[in-house]
């Protein structure tokens, strides 16, 4: 979740936040650095379905249970 | 050209891993000595073959020195590619091409990662179209992936293909002016400028160009931090590489262009040939291809390609059409592409078409020089360029001239409709607009091989020899 909350606060940041001027850098990094935001994205997501898969076996698993009980 | 002298390709000086000869009519490709290694593997593990054979990327065959010029005595490798025979630039494709374009690099990108290759750029000019399909040609641009490594081309990715799309598909502008003027493609931070908060509101656009744009801008304005950042950044899962190529391909793949009717469209309804004329037209087309037995022609106000397509299935080999519509090249396009036919339709206004530009002013090439071909048909174009854009007869006739040794060449008189109603709204002053000069003046330069009425207007298709 910390993750999550790290990459919209970033955007947020970045969508209120505008400026420009010109220096000489390497124009690409903020690209890259981007890209690791998006990897972070893709790497918090994993994390949710695993935990969502496990959170929904576990309902499942309780339902289950009771179907069972029922029966 | 002398029998043993060949030219470099000028387009091709970037590049540090090899270098582009043209050499009695054949593409040569050199491998310099950096980019051996990175070859020999790639070929190793047939990379190469498996692209080709994948219509991924051009054929190419290594060739023996010993008939080529002592220059290239001093490369390992020289690669002998396919030939394309009408190179074109993404100013000149229309969105359709451009989407076509963008979704192979996609579709590439993600087949070579499968083979742990990647691409070390995503330039626009890497691809071209042969039969109707894009194909990748920088053979030197793949390379060996390396574990953790970030998507170099991804900005440039953005700047070539998904910008411009977005220009299109957010605005409904063509890209085509704007990549014409500005030759790497559109940058991410001018596309941010003119985005409103609905296109904003789109989480793509946020991550891809909005936040894109703001963390370039911040690593301008900060490049010690942005050196900082860099250096304790993660490496890059191959996972994640993936799932970049696979979204964007997901959201190109959905991107259409903002319509508004353009005057094709109508004019294609209201069409003012009648059936009749549209036939006689027909027969004069391929009865000419027949005799003429083209390699190369070119069909200039092509709209959506009846007479390119004519043209082809009486034996011309490879078409280039040209028209100002865009919409009528999108439809010209979806023809090639679905029959897998050497038409190519690319966008133009033959009142000011592509320049020789860029480094030197030779790294793209302009209309003439690339798309010389054997026959030109030029049908119903003659009045949009001297009435629609005051273009003297005699100049017109002699610009024409330069595309091909024979030709059929339309004349549209004052007293048919479309050209009476492109006089409604200004001043005739086309006081030698008629046949009769007409004939005159193209007879100065050619020699007039037949001359075909076609409609009761006095239409007139001059089939020609340039002198």
């Amino acid at each position: 979740m910390k993750k999550i909350y790290t990459l919209f606060s970033i955007i947020l940041f970045y969508f209120f936040l505008s400026s420009s001027a010109y220096a000489y850098i390497d124009p690409g990094s903020g690209s890259i650095i981007l890209q690791a935001i998006i990897a972070a994205f893709v790497g918090a997501s994993t994390t949710i379905t695993i935990y969502w898969k496990k959170i929904k076996l576990f309902f499942s698993k309780i339902f289950k249970k009771k179907d069972n009980e029922k029966k | 050209m002398k029998k043993n002298e060949f030219e470099y390709e000028s387009s091709s000086f970037r590049d540090n891993f090899g270098n582009v000869f043209i050499f009695k009519n054949k593409i040569l490709r050199s491998v310099k000595s950096v980019a051996i290694e990175n070859y020999q593997l790639l070929k190793k593990k047939d990379v190469f073959k498996k692209s080709i054979s994948s219509n991924f990327l051009i054929s190419f065959k290594e060739v023996p020195k010993d008939n080529l010029p002592n220059f290239f005595d001093k490369f390992h490798y020289v690669l002998d590619s396919e030939v394309i025979p009408f190179i074109s630039y993404p100013y000149e494709w229309s969105f359709s091409q451009l989407k076509a374009a963008a979704l192979h690099h996609l579709n590439f990108q993600i087949y070579l990662l499968n083979l742990d290759v990647v691409l070390r750029d995503s330039s626009a000019y890497n691809i071209q179209f042969l039969n109707g399909r894009p194909v990748f040609i920088d053979i030197l641009s793949l390379k060996k992936y390396e574990e953790g490594e970030y998507w170099n081309g991804y900005k440039q990715f953005c700047e070539n293909f998904l910008n411009p799309l977005l220009l299109g598909s957010l605005k409904g502008i063509r890209h085509n002016e704007w990549f014409k003027g500005s030759l790497e493609g559109i940058s991410t931070l001018e596309l941010n400028k003119i985005l409103n908060l609905k296109d904003k509101l789109s989480l793509k656009v946020l991550i891809h160009i909005v936040a894109q744009a703001n963390l370039l801008n911040k690593n301008i304005n900060n490049p010690k931090d942005a050196e900082k950042k860099l250096k304790k950044i993660r490496k890059f899962s191959k996972s994640s590489y993936l799932f970049l190529l696979k979204q964007l391909k997901k959201w190109i793949n959905n991107l259409k262009f903002k319509k508004s009717k353009t005057l094709w469209e109508n004019y294609k309804n209201e069409h003012t040939y009648n059936d009749q004329e549209l036939h006689k037209k027909k027969i004069i087309v391929a009865n000419f291809i027949e005799k003429q037995k083209p390699d190369k022609i070119i069909d200039l106000g092509c709209n959506t390609g009846i007479f390119s397509e004519i043209a082809i299935e009486r034996g011309a080999k490879n078409v280039v059409g040209l028209d100002f519509d865009e919409n009528a090249i999108d439809e010209a396009f979806s023809k090639s592409f679905n029959k897998k036919i050497s038409f190519l339709p690319l966008v133009s206004d033959l009142s000011n078409p592509s320049p020789n530009q860029g480094w030197m002013q030779n790294e793209r090439k302009g209309l003439i020089e690339r798309f010389r071909s054997n026959v030109l048909i030029a049908l119903a174009v003659e009045h949009h360029l001297v009435i629609g854009k005051n273009i003297p007869i005699i100049q017109f006739i002699k610009w024409i001239k330069n595309f091909a040794n024979y030709g059929l060449l339309e004349f549209v008189p004052k007293n048919d409709e479309t050209v009476s109603r492109m006089l409604i709204s200004r001043k005739d002053i086309f006081e030698n607009y008629n046949e009769i000069y007409f004939e005159k003046r193209l007879s100065e330069h050619t020699k007039i091989l037949n001359k075909y009425k076609i409609s009761d207007s006095g239409r007139v298709i001059f089939e020609y020899e340039v002198l």
